[in-house]
């Protein structure tokens, strides 16, 4: 028996929907949306973009070699299949 | 009421906490993924060592991709643009950590149950009953912050991007309980065709009412603050929100076109899947007509490219997603690595791409200094784009390999050799990726930490 729950969880669904979607109609939600375009735009200032400086010269050299070596490890191991693709 | 009042200034532990949660379950998520590709290309490489076996490795992959990597990630955005979006503070930044530490615990759990071997055997819905709670228990607690939050709001207006995440959150909560079949703690299961039905529905529901309405809302609340425009249309975007809601619940059939469930329920997954294009549209035309002469402004921002990016994967993923529910098509396109492809545009695409842009977009905002690394992030970016690109065209070849040979009456072991090469290109995009993610936790925890950049 599972019919019970599938209509329980999709009249429970329906329900709560419809009455989310009332309550927005109700409460204004659907008004004054030329203001609620720019809600994201209010509020804080922008902080300043990343600086070079911070990031440590060392650093840099350490993790570009390693992104490098991952990426030749990638490539090496994709060539070294490609040239033996037909022995295996 | 509308008084533009500034919200009191917080150190977004909660928003910082999902933002490292993410980060270090990407590199977890990914190293399993790269582990079951290997595997794959060398299947004796772990034959002795039971609890690396591919069936355990991959719905780990799988869960902590979705609930350690991608939903935290979208989380942390989630945690600092709605106290924003409403003018008002969290409603609990204490309960958000608990939230956070509880949700970190749970992923472990995650890892140690099926790397031991304690699963239901269901796709998406492995886990035990047990962790199953832990998981519905996360939800509701991010649920509570966040509705507590909606009711102290002093905007009386529900930005687009509330409206996703708060529904998001709930929806889940409730499909995950019944998805899981939670009142059968034993087995998590039904039996027979109602149980596939059941397990369906919720497996593609997972990404239709858990990772799109969350990555919309992140893209919604990204998009035009980073072009300083406002949003092309809200009444559109609403239009898209409950038009999502009606449409993707029906579509989880479509995942059992080949198995004998009733034909109403097909017809009506398949003309759902075909009618998603109204709320993918209706988001996609909003998002980039707000974009529209504003890509300099979006590739200056390393979130913004993250998220704008993740819309374009969105239109792909949801193109395809429509066309491969048409019974012709899914002929040759299910039951393999096709759908492989489809869900690595999608998962990190689309929602992976949106919750790391979310992170970075948010990181200088809640830490109050710039962004560790821009160059990493990018570096980063450009790894995860070609990986996923990659991964979408090596798979869709080896996904019509097996579809052809397979309508063809092809043996399995002729086929076998063919794919080999396709696989071993796959795992090394999937180093490429992996890489990626050790670099992105690199950089978010120095961002958080150990920034000495200057304070903004």
């Amino acid at each position: 028996m599972y019919f019970p729950y599938f209509i329980t969880y999709m009249a429970l669904g329906f329900a709560i929907s419809l009455a989310v979607f009332f309550w927005a109609l109700k409460n204004g939600q659907f008004k004054d949306q030329k203001r609620a375009r720019f809600l994201p735009l209010e509020d804080e200032h922008e902080p300043s973009a990343a600086k070079i400086s911070t990031f440590h010269r060392y650093e840099a050299y350490v993790l570009v070699l390693l992104a490098v070596a991952g990426l030749a490890a990638s490539g090496a191991v994709l060539i070294f299949a490609l040239l033996n693709a037909n022995g295996a | 009421m509308t008084d533009p009042t500034p919200t009191m200034p917080t150190n977004y532990p909660t928003a910082k906490g999902f933002c490292l949660t993410s980060a270090f379950w990407m590199v977890v998520a990914t190293s399993m993924g790269l582990l079951g590709a290997t595997e794959l290309i060398a299947p004796d490489l772990t034959e002795n060592v039971g609890w690396l076996v591919f069936g355990r490795i991959r719905p780990i992959h799988v869960n902590l991709v979705l609930f350690g990597f991608v939903t935290p990630g979208l989380l942390a955005a989630a945690f600092y643009y709605v106290p924003k979006l409403l003018r008002t503070e969290l409603y609990s930044e204490k309960l958000g950590v608990i939230t956070v530490l509880a949700w970190n615990f749970t992923m472990v759990f995650v890892v140690v149950s099926l790397a031991l071997g304690y699963t239901q055997g269901r796709e998406y819905a492995e886990m035990i009953w047990p962790i199953d709670m832990l998981i519905v228990g996360g939800f509701s607690l991010v649920f509570v912050n966040l509705i507590m939050t909606v009711a102290r709001r002093k905007e009386p207006i529900l930005y687009v991007s509330v409206w996703y995440v708060c529904a998001g959150i709930v929806l889940t909560a409730v499909t995950f309980c019944l998805g899981n079949v939670i009142w059968r703690p034993n087995t998590g299961s039904l039996v027979g065709i109602p149980d596939a039905i059941l397990l369906w529905f919720y497996g593609h529901n997972v990404f239709g009412l858990l990772l799109t309405p969350l990555s919309a809302g992140v893209a919604y609340y990204v998009i035009p603050r980073a072009c300083r425009a406002p949003l092309y249309s809200h009444t559109l975007s609403l239009f898209g929100f409950w038009s999502l809601l009606v449409v993707y619940t029906h579509i989880g059939t479509h995942h059992l076109l080949q198995v004998p469930v009733p034909t109403w329920l097909k017809v009506i997954s398949i003309v759902d899947s075909v009618a998603m294009v109204i709320p993918v549209m209706a988001f996609l035309i909003n998002i980039w007509y707000t974009a529209k002469g504003k890509l300099g402004e979006i590739h200056a921002d390393i979130g913004a490219k993250f998220v704008f990016t993740g819309t374009i994967m969105y239109f792909f993923v949801s193109i395809q997603g429509s066309m491969m529910a048409l019974p012709d098509v899914q002929r040759v396109t299910h039951f393999n690595n096709w759908v492989v492809a489809h869900a690595h545009v999608g998962v990190l695409g689309f929602a992976g791409m949106i919750a790391l842009g979310g992170i970075y977009y948010i990181l200088p905002r809640i830490t109050g200094r710039p962004l560790y690394s821009r160059f990493l992030a990018d570096f980063q970016y450009w790894m995860i784009l070609i990986g996923v690109i990659g991964f979408t065209v090596v798979l869709t070849i080896v996904g019509l390999i097996q579809g052809n040979a397979w309508l063809n009456g092809e043996t399995v072991y002729r086929v076998l050799p063919e794919m080999h090469v396709y696989y071993i290109t796959r795992a090394s995009l999937g180093l490429m990726i992996f890489s990626s993610a050790l670099m992105g936790l690199y950089n978010i925890v120095r961002s958080i930490f150990f920034n000495t950049g200057e304070i903004s």
